[in-house]
């Protein structure tokens, strides 16, 4: 059976540059696309994972450019379970720019949100931030720490499962409504908002 | 940042109100390149929705326009016709005392408790505060809900619906009795009343019938016509139809068809919401935009555009002149000297935080309320938004008041706070609530503007908010503008799922295809488990209405 008892939505965020996109596609898809640009028409990635004996479905979203000139839509953060904060460890800039992020987080996402801040790029020989500079950041504003390589695959696995484990524990302690595929009686090819299955008998 | 644009674009869109999003996300989704930027450090103009510090603090309006063109040879951009006007802020708690002392206590809990706000308790939930400039709601079978579900932009929002439609009359908040079984459930109406009202609302559908021998007369005209009591011509001419009584025939039935129309497919009233403010809809445009190759940038400092013969030609930014084949740019940005009409119609806001609803009840979170012409003043349509809305913290409620301009915003809502609310807080009644915040403007209604013929026609301009309820006039104007610059390419074809994307290797794209099918019904039955809370909970309720509905219209025939 392909169901699933959680749907989780992850959104990521940082500065452009930083390996957003290639730790999705790493996940989602387990390819690193090298030198790859803002892919067209993508909004969001889908991977259901399994934590114990429950599927969990991840909908990961990533900014799609909009992250350039700081011009990230508001609703891209509302009703996000988890928020992934990316740096480059071997660009100070990027880590410069993390206060600026967690205002806006602070400013759109749910205050429930699960962030976890993430140091890109550890195959890189060139590091400027060392591990505990990030950690110690990440503690300071009650975030999980994790360093990754999108490249090499390091942590990456690791991080998303993390997540989904803890989100899983968060649905279970807070009862979130879980989903039953039995329910489902609307025809799905409208959209969110439209329950055509009943309306259509109108037309 | 330092990050450079490229040189050349399809497409600007200067501003990041609903009209140019739509125009956006319409032109990156046939593959064209848009740069689409503002000049504030937020989305949606004079559509955007605002925190409490932020619009108190907000000048909406430019500072600063044209004066040095001829030195740069640049046209600035704005004019200081179409900004908010007669712009008031005033926090209408006293503070006393009593008050000050408690602020301590109550800083560790969420809510301070009833008639204990003061303006610091109320900033410092500034954030939960989603202010709508314009607030709008959609109707369930409206245009716009429709290319919101075409396109698939609706996955980008959540929505609300308008749990209640009230009517004040008799000097009174009643509930418009609007569906079959409301009709029937109406304590106000008699029975002979209530076959007659079932009757209208049934034969409304065939418009072409009653337009004939009533071209020039008014809908109020009609309806006496029919024989209907004052009672229901009051609630279909101010309720159903929101006319006044000079609104045309024609008009009044196109109107009560819309509302009629749009019943029973959401919730029991016609009407949805985007849950935390209008201001997330110009939001969810700019989204497809970007995901289909758009550039973002906000917060832009813009010197000007250059025009060579008769023609658009580029944006000049704080360090870099961009080329375009085309300008969008809302009429907030347009240079004064493009704009012919040289006198405005306004539209009288006030938006008001109040401590309880108009009319209490357990379930009621987004009022409607319309609040017919009275002795000269306009007909004021009134929208209260509680806090399962996502604009405003629980135990206040967010109330918005629309009408057209006679006077001034104070003077033209006067009569209706002062029979809803209580004025001040001292003077509390049991019933009324109090208004704890009160905000006025005047917005000017754009949609009619007249440019200048010398316009280059390669610019395209998008009008503000109008007063209509909804968007549907914006997505005609959207359209219309979207099929003159691209008269080939259709407009905002559906956005794939996805699932449907196949991206990566060749070898990859054999498996992708297989589970493609199964796979987008899963998306849907995602994004319906989203919604479950928004929507599903009034499903029931809904469906009842339908097949009641459908039964008369069987019976009529």
């Amino acid at each position: 059976m392909d169901d699933y008892k959680f749907l989780f939505k992850v959104v990521l965020v940082g500065n452009a540059g930083v390996g957003k996109t290639c730790l999705v596609r790493r996940f989602t898809q387990g390819l690193f696309p090298p030198g790859q640009g803002a892919t067209i028409g993508v909004d969001f990635m889908i991977k259901t994972v399994e934590v114990g004996n429950e599927k969990v479905k991840l909908q990961i979203w990533d900014t799609a450019g909009q992250e350039r000139f700081r011009s990230i839509t508001q609703s891209y953060y509302r009703s996000a379970h988890a928020l992934i904060l990316v740096y480059d460890i071997s660009s100070q800039p990027t880590f410069d720019c993390l206060p600026d992020w967690l205002r806006e987080i602070e400013e759109y996402a749910s205050n429930k949100v699960l962030r976890i801040l993430v140091g890109n790029k550890i195959d890189r020989e060139d590091r400027e931030i060392p591990a505990d500079v990030g950690e110690e950041f990440a503690e300071r504003h009650n975030m999980y720490y994790l360093e990754t390589s999108a490249k090499e695959s390091d942590n990456v696995e690791k991080l998303f499962m993390q997540i989904a484990e803890d989100l899983m524990k968060q649905a279970r302690t807070r009862d979130l409504p879980r989903y039953d595929s039995n329910n489902q009686t609307l025809d799905g090819k409208t959209s969110t908002i439209s329950d055509s299955s009943c309306c259509s008998r109108l037309q | 940042m330092d990050y450079e644009f490229p040189k050349e674009f399809d497409l600007i869109v200067v501003g990041t109100g609903v009209v140019e999003s739509i125009l956006s996300a319409a032109a990156s989704r046939v593959g064209k390149r848009v740069l689409q930027i503002d000049e504030n450090d937020y989305y949606g103009g004079q559509w955007a929705s605002f925190s409490l510090e932020s619009i108190i603090k907000s000048k909406h309006h430019k500072k600063d326009y044209g004066g040095n063109e001829s030195e740069t040879n640049l046209l600035r951009f704005g004019n200081d016709l179409v900004s908010l006007k007669n712009i008031a802020h005033k926090f209408h708690m006293t503070s006393n005392n009593t008050l000050e002392e408690e602020t301590d206590k109550i800083e560790n809990e969420e809510q301070p408790k009833e008639n204990k706000w003061t303006e610091e308790n109320l900033l410092k939930l500034s954030r939960k505060f989603n202010i709508d400039l314009y607030p709008k709601l959609q109707y369930a079978r409206g245009d716009f809900v429709e290319l919101l579900i075409s396109s698939n932009i609706a996955r980008y929002c959540e929505y609300r619906s308008v749990s209640r439609i009230l009517i004040w009359f008799n000097n009174r908040l009643e509930s418009l009795p609007c569906s079959r079984s409301d009709v029937f459930a109406n304590t106000k109406v008699s029975v002979v009343e209530k076959r007659m009202l079932m009757k209208l609302l049934t034969s409304l559908n065939d418009k072409e019938k009653h337009v004939q021998n009533y071209e020039n007369k008014t809908f109020k005209e009609f309806l006496t016509d029919k024989k209907l009591t004052p009672n229901l011509i009051h609630y279909v001419l101010y309720g159903i139809s929101s006319s006044s009584d000079d609104t045309s025939c024609e008009d009044g039935i196109e109107k009560a068809r819309r509302f009629l129309n749009s019943l029973g497919r959401f919730g029991n009233t016609p009407f949805l919401f985007s849950l935390y403010g209008s201001g997330e809809i110009p939001q969810a445009f700019c989204r497809l935009s970007a995901v289909f190759g758009g550039t973002f940038a906000l917060g832009q400092q813009i010197q000007g555009f250059s025009i060579s013969d008769d023609k658009f030609k580029s944006v000049t930014l704080q360090s870099q002149t961009v080329e375009a084949e085309k300008l969008v740019l809302n009429i907030e940005n347009l240079p004064a000297r493009f704009i012919k009409s040289d006198k405005l119609e306004y539209i009288s806001r006030c938006i008001l935080i109040t401590d309880r609803s108009v009319l209490d009840s357990e379930k009621e979170h987004l009022s409607l309320i319309f609040y017919p012409p009275t002795d000269g003043k306009s007909f004021t349509t009134v929208i209260e938004m509680g806090f399962l809305t996502g604009t405003c913290p629980n135990n206040l409620y967010l109330v918005h008041l629309i009408a057209k301009q006679n006077t001034s915003p104070q003077e033209d809502f006067q009569h209706v706070i002062d029979k809803l609310f209580a004025s001040h807080v001292e003077e509390t009644s049991q019933e009324k609530p109090s208004i704890l915040w009160s905000y006025y403007f005047s917005m000017p209604e754009t949609n009619d503007i007249i440019l200048s013929d010398d316009l280059p026609n390669n610019i395209f301009v998008c009008p503000g908010p109008e007063i209509d309820l909804d968007y549907d006039t914006s997505v005609d104007k959207a359209k219309l503008l979207f099929e003159k610059m691209y008269p080939d390419l259709e407009f905002l074809p559906r956005a794939p799922d996805p699932e449907e994307i196949i991206i990566g290797d060749d070898n990859e794209e054999e498996e992708s295809t297989d589970i493609n099918e199964e796979d987008h019904d899963k998306v849907i039955n995602v994004e319906q488990e989203d919604k479950e809370n928004v929507i599903s909970a009034e499903q029931e309720d809904k469906v009842n209405v339908i097949s009641a509905e459908q039964e008369d219209k069987v019976d009529q025939q």
